[in-house]
């Protein structure tokens, strides 16, 4: 893919979100993130359950508060203090989809006024007319029909809810949408009838996604890039094809060798890694490398020093020691 | 045959064209959750019974004393110790509701009283039994009215604030709520009875001192798992303001929980008033209340039952009828928390 200046639409530096949980106790469910979103890109980010997807997605989005670090969104700071004004407007162009299509929805409210919530914060419609236009409006765009405005959330399936829940999210015209695990509480039939109204919504509005799931070959099909997570970091980062066909990171191997490839031929001979061992607590992770525990090529050097974040080819990051050719001559030299 | 006659071919088949628009359809009536509630209540013959015994009782309460000429304290010796006479269903012996006795004395011949109905008799000072009855009813059915209002007024607030600011404050508020429900019921009774005097002002302060900390913890708890519903989160990220959260995410999937907490406090309080006045902590005479209605009776209840049968009856079916609403409510309200 031709490397084209490309407009940076979000900035990630060095996000931290830790809980405290207990006494004395902390939790780092997302540390030291970094990454970048281009406008019109749809950027992956996948990771075992827990790994910290969600808590990056809902910081970046202001549900949580940082504890460290920044975000960038078109150049102004996310975080921090604001006026009730420029918080609207952060608001209206920032939104999110969220993972489970029977708690997102709320049960006492009809379709109309869950859909018309952000068009009556943010006053967007003159009048009651305009109002329900809007919504109608919405209903078309995610395959929907007016009928279903006056109707509950239990009286849907859960595709359908996703889509009220997307029609939600578009009602304030939002530029940049993070889907928190959309499709993963849906029947495989349903997935790709909501991943492609996703893409087709991108296509005709320019959106920007950031978008959750927990596996590699949902991700493939609908992103531009793909960031890997582990224990609240990301360990790699490339062009989706690039990562797909040439994996780094040994975590990600592990990841992409567990997908099955829809070939007898192929899969027949494919090799699978099995990774050892559970995930480790994030309240007390491994020194060094976050990995090292379950990593195949685990050396010395993994357990005493973290690994850097490189950019080992053009436009391919990754974090691990292997790749790291500063430490690797230094080692030769030894 | 015929059956072998008809040949299947294409012909005979047109296809079944299902537009997109059909796929999404819904046929069944919208109905909301309240309208299905609505509908499992009435279903339920338990709850609907509770409901209409609760309603027969509230309008005695109030029209009962009515139909009577006598004041609930009018005093009169020579008609003392009544027994209960109605008329018509006096000529149904088995009844008992002749005017006789359980020593088989005719009361009202005796006590020169023949041209006179006492309902429910009266008691040993000669006041109508009926009135009083229906007196003390009213003094359970305020009680009643009391409770719910201190529960969602004192009760929510405290619930709503403590859940949704969390943090210190809830911390703060919790502890307190601890150090209240430390503290027996009896003992802040007794204490108000010294400040102020035995009777409905003490019993009132009372409960709204300690009557509302059930609630109050119910709703905090709602509000903490519903804080961290996707719908309250996506409603923030909407840009919505607290007010906005509270009155339209939260208390409307929380006011299930509010309507049958306070359906299952109000019998207590019910209970509480009755008791206190029952021994003598309560409602002070000449007032009725039926608790000191039933100590009262309870003093001659082998020569004359009557003067503890009525108000005991009564406060049992105020009791049963609301556990019968409260658990009706509970399960068209909340069909995950039925037993
Ligand atoms: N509010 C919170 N308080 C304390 N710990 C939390 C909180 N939210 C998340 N965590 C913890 O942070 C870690 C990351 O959680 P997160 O929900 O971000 O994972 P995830 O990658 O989204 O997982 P999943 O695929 O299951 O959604 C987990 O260990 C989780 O227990
Ligand atoms: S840094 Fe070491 S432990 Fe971590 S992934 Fe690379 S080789 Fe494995
Ligand atoms: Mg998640």
């Amino acid at each position: 893919m031709a490397v084209v200046e490309r407009e940076k639409l979000l900035e990630v530096k060095n996000l931290k979100k830790h809980f405290n949980v207990g006494k004395n106790a902390v939790l780092k469910a997302v540390d030291n993130v970094s990454f970048d979103i281009y406008k019109g890109e749809t950027l992956g980010l996948v990771g075992e359950s827990g790994c910290g997807k969600s808590t990056t997605g809902r910081t970046i989005i202001r549900l949580y508060e940082a504890t460290g670090g920044n975000v960038t969104f078109e150049g102004k700071d996310v975080h921090g203090k604001k006026s009730r004004k420029d918080l609207k407007s952060f608001n209206r162009r920032m939104q999110m989809i969220f993972q489970d299509p029977y708690a997102s929805l709320n049960p006492r409210m009809t379709i109309k006024d869950i859909i018309a919530e952000g068009i009556d914060i943010h006053g967007l419609a003159k009048n009651d007319k305009e109002r329900m236009e809007r919504v109608y409006e919405l209903l078309e765009t995610v395959g929907l029909n007016r009928a279903h405005a006056s109707r509950y959330p239990h009286e849907f399936s859960g595709g359908q809810r996703q889509r009220i829940g997307i029609a939600r999210a578009l009602a304030v015209d939002p530029d940049f949408i993070i889907a928190d695990e959309p499709i993963s509480a849906l029947d495989v039939s349903i997935q790709a009838q909501v991943v492609n109204l996703m893409m087709k919504l991108q296509k005709e509005r320019g959106l920007t996604y950031l978008f959750i799931a927990h596996d590699l070959s949902m991700v493939k099909h609908i992103s531009d890039r793909v960031g890997v997570m582990y224990l609240g970091n990301i360990v790699e980062l490339a062009e989706s094809d690039e990562l797909y066909e040439e994996p780094l990171h040994p975590y990600t191997q592990a990841l992409l060798s567990a997908i099955p490839v829809p070939d007898p031929e192929v899969e027949r001979s494919r090799e699978r890694i099995i990774l050892e061992g559970d995930l480790p607590s994030p309240i007390s992770p491994p020194s060094g490398c976050r990995f090292r525990t379950r990593c195949p090529h685990a050396m010395d050097v993994c357990a005493s020093k973290e690994p850097k974040w490189l950019e080992a080819r053009e436009g391919h990051w990754v974090a691990c020691h292997l790749y790291d050719n500063e430490l690797n001559t230094e080692n030769k030299q030894q | 045959m015929s059956m072998h006659e008809k040949q299947l071919n294409n012909d005979l088949f047109q296809p079944a064209v299902r537009s997109s628009d059909d796929a999404e359809k819904i046929t069944k009536e919208s109905t909301s959750f309240w309208q299905d509630a609505r509908r499992r209540l009435f279903e339920n013959k338990g709850a609907v019974s509770g409901l209409i015994i609760i309603v027969a009782i509230l309008l005695l309460a109030f029209l009962g004393p009515l139909f009577s000429h006598n004041g609930f304290d009018d005093q009169d010796t020579s008609r003392t110790n009544l027994p209960p006479r109605v008329p018509v269903l006096e000529k149904v012996g088995f009844l008992g509701l002749d005017g006789v006795d359980i020593r088989g004395v005719d009361q009202y011949k005796m006590k020169n009283q023949k041209d006179n109905y006492y309902w429910f008799g009266t008691d040993a000072l000669g006041r109508d039994q009926f009135v009083r009855v229906w007196k003390g009813t009213q003094i359970s059915l305020y009680i009643a009215f009391l409770a719910a209002a201190i529960d969602m007024v004192i009760g929510v607030a405290y619930g709503a604030i403590s859940g949704y600011y969390g943090g210190k404050t809830d911390n703060i508020m919790q502890r307190i709520i601890e150090i209240l429900i430390g503290i027996p019921n009896l003992i802040v009774v007794i204490l108000m009875i010294l400040i102020l005097d035995p009777g409905i002002l003490s019993i009132t302060f009372a409960m709204v001192i300690t009557g509302w900390t059930t609630m109050a913890r119910i709703v905090r708890g709602q509000i903490l798992k519903l804080k961290t519903q996707e719908y309250v989160l996506a409603s923030v990220t909407l840009g919505a303001k607290s007010s906005r959260i509270l009155t339209k995410h939260m208390f409307p999937n929380i006011l299930g929980s509010i309507i049958i907490t306070s359906m299952f406090t109000i019998p207590s309080a019910i209970f509480t008033e009755a008791f206190l006045s029952f021994i003598g902590l309560g409602i002070s005479p000449p007032t009725a209340s039926l608790g000191s209605l039933v100590n009262e009776g309870f003093k001659s209840l082998q020569i004359y039952p009557h003067l503890v049968l009525y108000p005991a009856v009564i406060i049992s079916l105020i009791m049963i009828s609301f556990n019968l609403l409260g658990d009706g409510l509970r399960d068209a309200l909340d069909p995950k928390m039925r037993k």
